[in-house]
């Protein structure tokens, strides 16, 4: 199954974070600023936004398991319906911005893209967006789960309010923020103030762009963490993958732990296969696709990236390996 | 009604049509009551209201109706003119001669679903809660346990069903009796419902795409399986024999006279290749049903004789909404592209 992107697909921006992060202060910005593009927006607190513009919707976060026997297969059932009716609109726009309650999951919002046929046919997830308030990120980790998650499953993430915390302060917060996702690029900001081009269009879901999107992505390894923290970890192997045993492995990995992990990426090296095999997932779900071709003389490396809770990485490593040819 | 798809006429040629090309997607489409005008829905806002008689000159377009995209329109059951719903939160009561007054205003909602009944009763969707409009009143019910995705009226109009996540809610609207709402239960989310013409069946489609149904009076339910997608379009017929259903690349209807559609197939006709089926629509008097594709092609079936022809090409433009005039002669087509579309069948 290959998610071919066409232009017509209107890209969308997942923005999360925890509460007072900075979201709707962005929000504003990109309302407000002259940047010649028009967004419609999907916010959860109407009137919170200082900018009247008949492009903001108020969505109340309606989580819709899937009936369907898989547990973590959830979706924003009103994210469904509000696109399709963004969709009959005869004004057009270049983008659409959701934001996210400060105690959301990220989980159902990502899988919407991955499951519902209809929105995947209009729309197509651009990358999510994590605010974090420099300040009071190490407290907001203590109240729940939520703040790790929203950080797990970032593409890019704002660190915000740098003013208002040390440089000793900023540099440990950032170290956690690497600690449990270490693929995402990570932007110091003060009041949300950010080049509108780091965060919006970034293509990070696009199976095509999975190399050009991770500045980590060819540097393999992982650390000791305490076991139900989440962390990111990545494999690597040079030796040609055989497909059947991958998919019987990674299918059986999903099966088990895909409630623990919250996105998986990865380019294999197929035997025998001319392209790249590059897939996406978020929990349970998957995206694959061939990618391009390799080069003559070119290393045929395998690299696969996971951010979750609970991630055994020598498991992990094992499992892979015998998948190699 | 004198229509014979085996009349080489209906092979040859198309039937005559006025189209009228907009540059806004038409959400909804529907006749008036006396059948003497068809209004089109639009994502601009408008609501454009044109002479049934497809060799009437339309008139010129009005300023628009609504902020926005309309997206529910039904014909007034007590006027000759319609009642549309907007993204705007509002439902708008539009005489015959276009002027609107505002029933119902609650901003940040959007009003997604319209029906009417006879009885001269109309009911709205309005986020998690259901608005009935009846002899001048206003009344709410609700809220529902998420925004109300599909609703209709029971055959006599006393009862109205709205579609949620987890199941259905079926509300008696009488004043006198206060009954408690019926709750029937299925998990997942219900994004479209219909109400049988006899009033004995509730059909939902559901994010899973499949069917959901029930027996209302005794509360059992079924399910049928394996489309490729949302269903939702269902369409019961005249005589509440069969339930057709969107989503298949042929008119799909499921038999519900005698023991009901359980272990059996559905009764399936028509030409394939047109693509998958977006819109049916079952038509009111008689055995014809009308079915539009994402292909933009538009056939019309009849289930006596599993025949059917082409009343419109494949253009690309998906069809998005369907309605027969009441007498059943002509049908109105909207695409997501904004040609307004009305089909004379008296050939």
């Amino acid at each position: 199954m290959a998610t071919s992107q066409t232009s017509a697909q209107v890209p969308v921006t997942v923005l999360t974070g925890y509460l007072g992060a900075g979201k709707t202060t962005l929000l504003n910005r990109i309302l407000s600023e002259q940047h010649g593009k028009k967004y419609a927006v999907i916010v959860n607190e109407f009137g919170e936004l200082g900018v009247d513009n008949d492009l903001v919707v108020n969505a109340d976060e309606e989580v819709f398991e899937m009936n369907n026997g898989c547990i973590c297969c959830t979706v924003r059932g009103d994210l469904i319906r509000i696109i399709e009716g963004l969709m009959k609109r005869k004004d057009k726009f270049d983008g659409i911005l959701v934001e996210t309650t400060g105690l959301a999951d990220p989980g159902p919002v990502a899988q919407t893209f991955f499951t519902d046929d209809d929105v995947k046919a209009r729309t197509r997830l651009d990358a999510i967006v994590t605010v974090i308030d420099a300040k009071h990120f190490f407290g907001q980790l203590e109240q729940g789960s939520e703040a790790e998650q929203q950080v797990a499953f970032a593409d890019v993430i704002l660190l915000n309010k740098t003013d208002l915390v040390s440089a000793e302060e900023l540099r440990k917060v950032e170290d956690r923020i690497r600690g449990i996702n270490r693929y995402a690029r990570i932007f110091h900001t003060q009041k949300s103030q950010v080049e509108l081009d780091a965060i919006l269009d970034k293509g990070a879901f696009d199976l095509g762009r999975i190399l050009e999107f991770e500045p980590d992505f060819l540097h393999s390894g992982h650390d000791h963490h305490h076991e139900d923290e989440v962390r990111s970890l990545s494999i690597t192997a040079d030796r040609p993958v055989d497909p059947d045993r991958f998919q019987k492995w990674m299918g059986a990995l999903l099966q088990i732990k895909g409630g623990d992990i919250f996105r998986s990426k990865g380019i294999l090296a197929i035997d025998g296969a001319p392209r790249r095999y590059v897939y996406q997932g978020v929990h349970m779900m998957m995206d694959s696709a061939w990618g391009t071709p390799w080069k003559e003389g070119e290393t045929r490396s395998s690299k696969l990236v996971f951010i979750g809770r609970n991630l055994d990485g020598d498991n992990l490593q094992r499992g892979f390996e015998e998948c190699l040819k | 009604m004198k229509i014979d798809l085996a009349n080489p006429a209906w092979q040859q040629t198309l039937p005559p049509a006025r189209s009228l090309a907009t540059d806004a997607p038409v959400a909804a489409c529907a006749f008036n009551r006396d059948g003497t005008t068809v209004a089109f829905a639009l994502g601009d806002g408008q609501v454009r209201l044109l002479p049934a008689d497809i060799k009437t000159p339309p008139p010129e377009a009005a300023a628009p109706l609504h902020k926005g995209v309309v997206l529910s329109l039904v014909g007034d059951p007590t006027s000759d003119g319609f009642v549309s719903g907007g993204d705007d939160g509002r439902v708008l009561r539009i005489a015959a001669d276009g002027t609107a007054t505002e029933l119902l205003a609650q901003k940040g909602k959007w009003i997604e679903h319209l029906v009417a009944h006879k009885t001269g009763a109309v009911a709205a969707s309005a986020g998690k809660a259901m608005f009935l409009f009846r002899d001048g009143e206003v009344r709410e019910f609700g809220p529902h346990p998420s925004t109300v995705a599909g609703l209709d009226f029971s055959k006599d109009g006393s009862r109205v069903a709205c579609a949620h996540y987890g199941g259905i809610t079926v509300w008696s609207l009488s004043k006198d009796v206060a009954l408690p709402p019926r709750r029937f239960a299925w998990q997942g989310s219900h994004v479209a419902l219909r109400w049988s013409t006899d009033g004995k069946f509730i059909a939902t489609g559901t994010q899973e795409n499949d069917i959901h149904v029930w027996r209302v009076a005794q509360a059992t339910d079924m399910r049928m399986q394996g489309y490729p997608a949302k269903v939702k379009s269902l369409s019961w017929t005249a005589d509440a024999r069969f339930l057709y259903t969107s989503s298949q690349p042929v008119f799909t209807a499921w038999p519900f006279s005698g023991k009901g559609p359980e272990g059996k197939p559905p009764l399936q006709f028509g030409d394939e290749g047109a693509g998958l089926m977006t819109v049916v629509a079952a038509h009111p008097v008689e055995g014809f049903v009308a079915g539009g594709y994402d292909s933009g092609e538009l056939q019309l079936g009849d289930i006596r004789t599993r025949r059917s022809v082409v009343l419109k090409m494949a253009d690309g433009a998906a069809i998005t909404c369907l309605a027969w005039s009441p007498d059943g002669f002509k049908l109105a087509v909207g695409n997501d592209r904004g040609d307004l579309l009305t089909v004379d069948l008296r050939r």
